[in-house]
This record gives structure tokens, sequence and C-alpha cells, in this order.
């Protein structure tokens, strides 16, 4: 077998082979080829194991979320322990209660969590051989893995420190982590780029930076309020703030 | 003694009675079409349980579950065990007949309730002959090489292995691989699920198989892949 990857339109036929979605008259060559190839026959086992291997998982994953479902009834004599139970969560809810009360977000806070949306990331090509490194960080930042993503992209940022992608995903990851101050600087610099294609969103989520951060002077000095995609929420939240 | 019968740890004919699985009032619209080699044995042929079980559908779990479970759990908390044990021999024995079904290995024919009763039981038997139970009276059993039938050493080391290859898997990886190959969802509906492009979870999906394929080229090595 061979040592590197295979490329991923070798990938899907295979898995189009084992899954057995691969149309007839495909399979047929498919299979004549792998009477003659036992490079491509050790791929195809291979496919296969992987994938039995993911669906055993899941299925085993799917078999203990079933458990709760099944779960023994109280044995008797337990019923002390259910009341002390109820005892307890009881406390607990005026516990939370008061922590709530002690903890509940500001007004600018709450401005800030409703206007919020985090940044959809850039689509994710399929050559690993553009940009591997940067791709990796943006599916993780995809999937939420905001810590894996910055930390990836911090990496490539020492290496070129005037790119305006890299300092807007990580601010973007930064904001998304509720780390509004490492966020702020990075999404000022992009948005103090007039060359820089994420202009205008940094200005967006600078903007919010600076409301999460309670600065609100900083919020309210931005002169953000006619942007044609972002000028009324901006106003709105202006409004708002205090 | 009957066949199905060690001293305290009866499969009755009432426990059959009770695992009758009742036909699943679902629709499953397949995606893939099944493996080429299942589909020589036309799986269309078989009974709802293994057919749902071959498709992954958890309804088919569930009702295996509904089904089966008391009798084992019965017969757990009968010799000594708790409610947790017998979740944990019944969960055993639905790998063992999952995984058994999707290999063609087990007769469609066959009972699903007697044979998780089995294998229940023998997984129960050996825990409980362990050394973590061996202040416990254990009833003598002669028929434990019939009920190891059921479970033969190599699909033991098989399930062991196929877990290990899990493992290696990140919760990103499982997330969409779980998806696309036991949920049997198509990368668009993944997609639109987790918020991000179809092509976003096409990459995810052939970088994490890339993974796995690399983890097990280094287990494996070259020379006995076909061992896998």
């Amino acid at each position: 077998m061979n040592q590197n990857p295979i490329d991923r339109t070798r990938f899907e036929a295979i898995e189009a082979y084992v899954l057995g979605s691969m149309p007839m008259d495909e399979r047929s060559a498919f299979e004549s080829e792998m009477t003659k190839d036992s490079a491509l026959r050790a791929e195809v086992e291979l496919q296969r194991e992987n994938t039995l291997a993911v669906e055993l998982g899941a299925m085993e994953r799917t078999l203990k979320a079933m458990r709760a479902e099944h779960a023994g009834l109280a044995e008797p004599g337990s019923a002390g322990w259910t009341n002390y139970l109820k005892y307890a969560a009881a406390i607990a809810i005026v516990l939370s209660a008061a922590l709530w009360m002690l903890t509940r977000p500001s007004a600018n806070e709450r401005l800030f969590a409703e206007h919020y949306t985090a940044d959809p990331g850039l689509p994710v090509p399929m050559s690993a051989t553009g940009d591997p490194a940067f791709q990796d960080a943006m599916v993780a930042f995809k999937l939420g893995d905001l810590a894996e993503a910055r930390g990836k992209w911090s990496t490539l940022l020492q290496a070129e420190p005037t790119n305006d992608t890299l300092r807007y995903y990580i601010a973007s990851a930064a904001l998304a982590m509720d780390d509004a101050a490492a966020a702020i600087p990075l999404f000022a610099s992009v948005a103090a780029d007039p060359t820089s294609g994420f202009r205008t969103k940094a200005q967006w989520y600078l903007f919010l930076a600076y409301v999460n951060a309670g600065d609100i002077a900083k919020a309210k000095g931005m002169p953000f309020d006619d942007d044609p995609t972002y000028g009324e929420r901006v106003r709105e939240i202006k409004a708002e703030l205090r | 003694m009957s066949d199905d019968e060690v001293e305290g740890f009866t499969y009755t004919p009432a426990d059959h009675e009770l695992c009758t699985l009742q036909p699943i009032p679902r629709i499953i619209v397949l995606r893939f079409s099944p493996p080429v080699e299942v589909r020589a044995t036309d799986i269309t042929t078989w009974p709802a349980w293994a057919m749902g079980l071959h498709r992954n559908d958890p309804a088919s779990l569930r009702a295996l579950y509904k089904q089966h479970f008391p009798a084992v759990k019965h017969s757990v908390l009968q010799n000594g065990g708790t409610d947790n044990d017998a979740q944990d021999m019944f969960q055993e024995a639905i790998t063992v007949l999952w995984l058994k079904v999707k290999e063609g290995q087990f007769i469609p024919e066959s009972d699903p309730g007697g044979f998780l009763f089995r294998v229940a039981k023998y997984k129960w038997l050996d825990v409980v002959r362990s050394a973590a139970h061996k202040h416990m009276k254990v009833v003598h059993d002669d028929r434990t090489s019939e009920v190891r039938a059921d479970v033969p050493d190599d699909i033991e080391d098989r399930i062991v292995r196929l877990r290990g290859v899990y493992e290696k898997l990140d919760d990103k990886c499982r997330t969409v691989l779980d998806r696309f190959y036991y949920e049997r969802k198509d990368l668009a509906t993944i997609a639109t699920e987790m918020g991000v492009e179809k092509e976003s979870i096409r990459t995810i999906k052939y970088r994490c198989m890339m993974k796995l394929r690399a983890f097990r080229r280094t287990i494996a090595g070259e020379d006995n892949l076909g061992e896998l």
C-alpha cells in the first residue's frame, strides 16, 4: 500500500464501492481494476474496516444514550434518598438564584449577546496542498474548537505578521471565546487597513468588542453609523448603551 | 435441566415471548445501497430487526432494547448483579449481535432475544467468575462452551480492535463521520446541521478518514493488513 495519502477522488471512489453507492458500470470497471491491483484491494479492505469502526463507535454511543431510558426504577427503601435529593435540589435552586443575582450580565453584556453572531469562517477548499495549516485551523474554527484555531493561526501570524486574514480570524476566535481584550487590537488593525477585504466586518466586530468590554466611549466614538450593512444595528445599539 | 437452563440463570419460554420483536412502524429511506458483498445475500429477505441493525436504524436498536433487556436484567439481578451490570452485559451483547449482522454472520431467521440472552449470560458469568467476584457463589455451568460458541474470541478481538480505531478520532471527526457513515446523512444535510458549507464537510470527512488510514497503516504494517 502506498505510504502517501490517497487523493480525494480515489478515496471517494473506494468509499462509494465500500458503501455500495457506486454505479453498476463503474463498479464493474472498479472490480476489474481490483483484480489486477493488490494495493487497491488493500485500500478497499482498509476503508471497509475504518467505516465499520466508525459505525461501531457511533452505534455504541447511541446505545449509551439509550441506557438512561432503561435505567432501573428506585430500589425499595430508597424513599429517604429521594427525599434527600428533593431537599438538595431545592437548596441548589436557591443558591443558583443567588449566584445569578451576583453574577448576572450587565446591560451592555446582554446587548452584546443579543447582537453578536460569530463569523462563519471561510469555505475550506479540498486541496490540502494550498495552505493546509490555515485550513486545518479554519476547520477547527468552524467546528467550535476556538482555542485550537486561535493557536494555529497565531503560530502562522508569527511568520506573516501583516497578514490581515490571520489577524481578523484570530480576533474572531478570541471574541468568540469572550476574550474581547485580545480581539480589540487585532480587529482595530484590520479596521484601519483600507486595503483589507475584512475591513468592514472588522469594524463591526471591533464595535461589538468595545461593547463587550464595556468601553462605551470607544464604541460610541466609532464613526460607523452610516454603514449600509451594519449602520442600522450600530445606531440601535448606541442608543441603548449606558 | 434443559438446554436453555443454567441453575439460577434460566432463559424460559416466557422470556422468549417477552423478546418477540414487533414490526417497527417506521419508514427508513436508505442513502446507500447495501455493500456489495452483503447485497449478494439480499437483506430484503431478512427480518425487520436485522435489516434495521444493518442500516443502523436507531429505532431498531431501541426496539431490541425494549423487547429483550428485561429478560437479561431479570437474570443478572437474580445472579447478584445490579441494573448497571445488566445494562453493561446487554450492551456488550447488542454490540456482538450488531457486528454479526453487519458481517452477514448472523442467521437472519435466528431469534435475537435468545442470542442476546445467551451472550449476556455468558458475559455475566465471566464477570462473576472474575477475581472481583471471587467471594460470590458460582453456579457450575457445563454449557459454557456452547454459550461461547455465540461469541468466538475472534469477534471479541475484532470489536476491541475496531473500538481502538474509533478512539483515535477526535470529537470533530466523530461528529462528521458518525453522521455520514452511521446515521447515513448526506453531506448537504450534515453541512446544514453544523452551519458550514457542504464542501467543508467533504474536506473534514476526507481528512479524518486519512488520519484513520495513517493510524491503521501504523499499527498494521504493510504485510499483515489482511489480518485487520
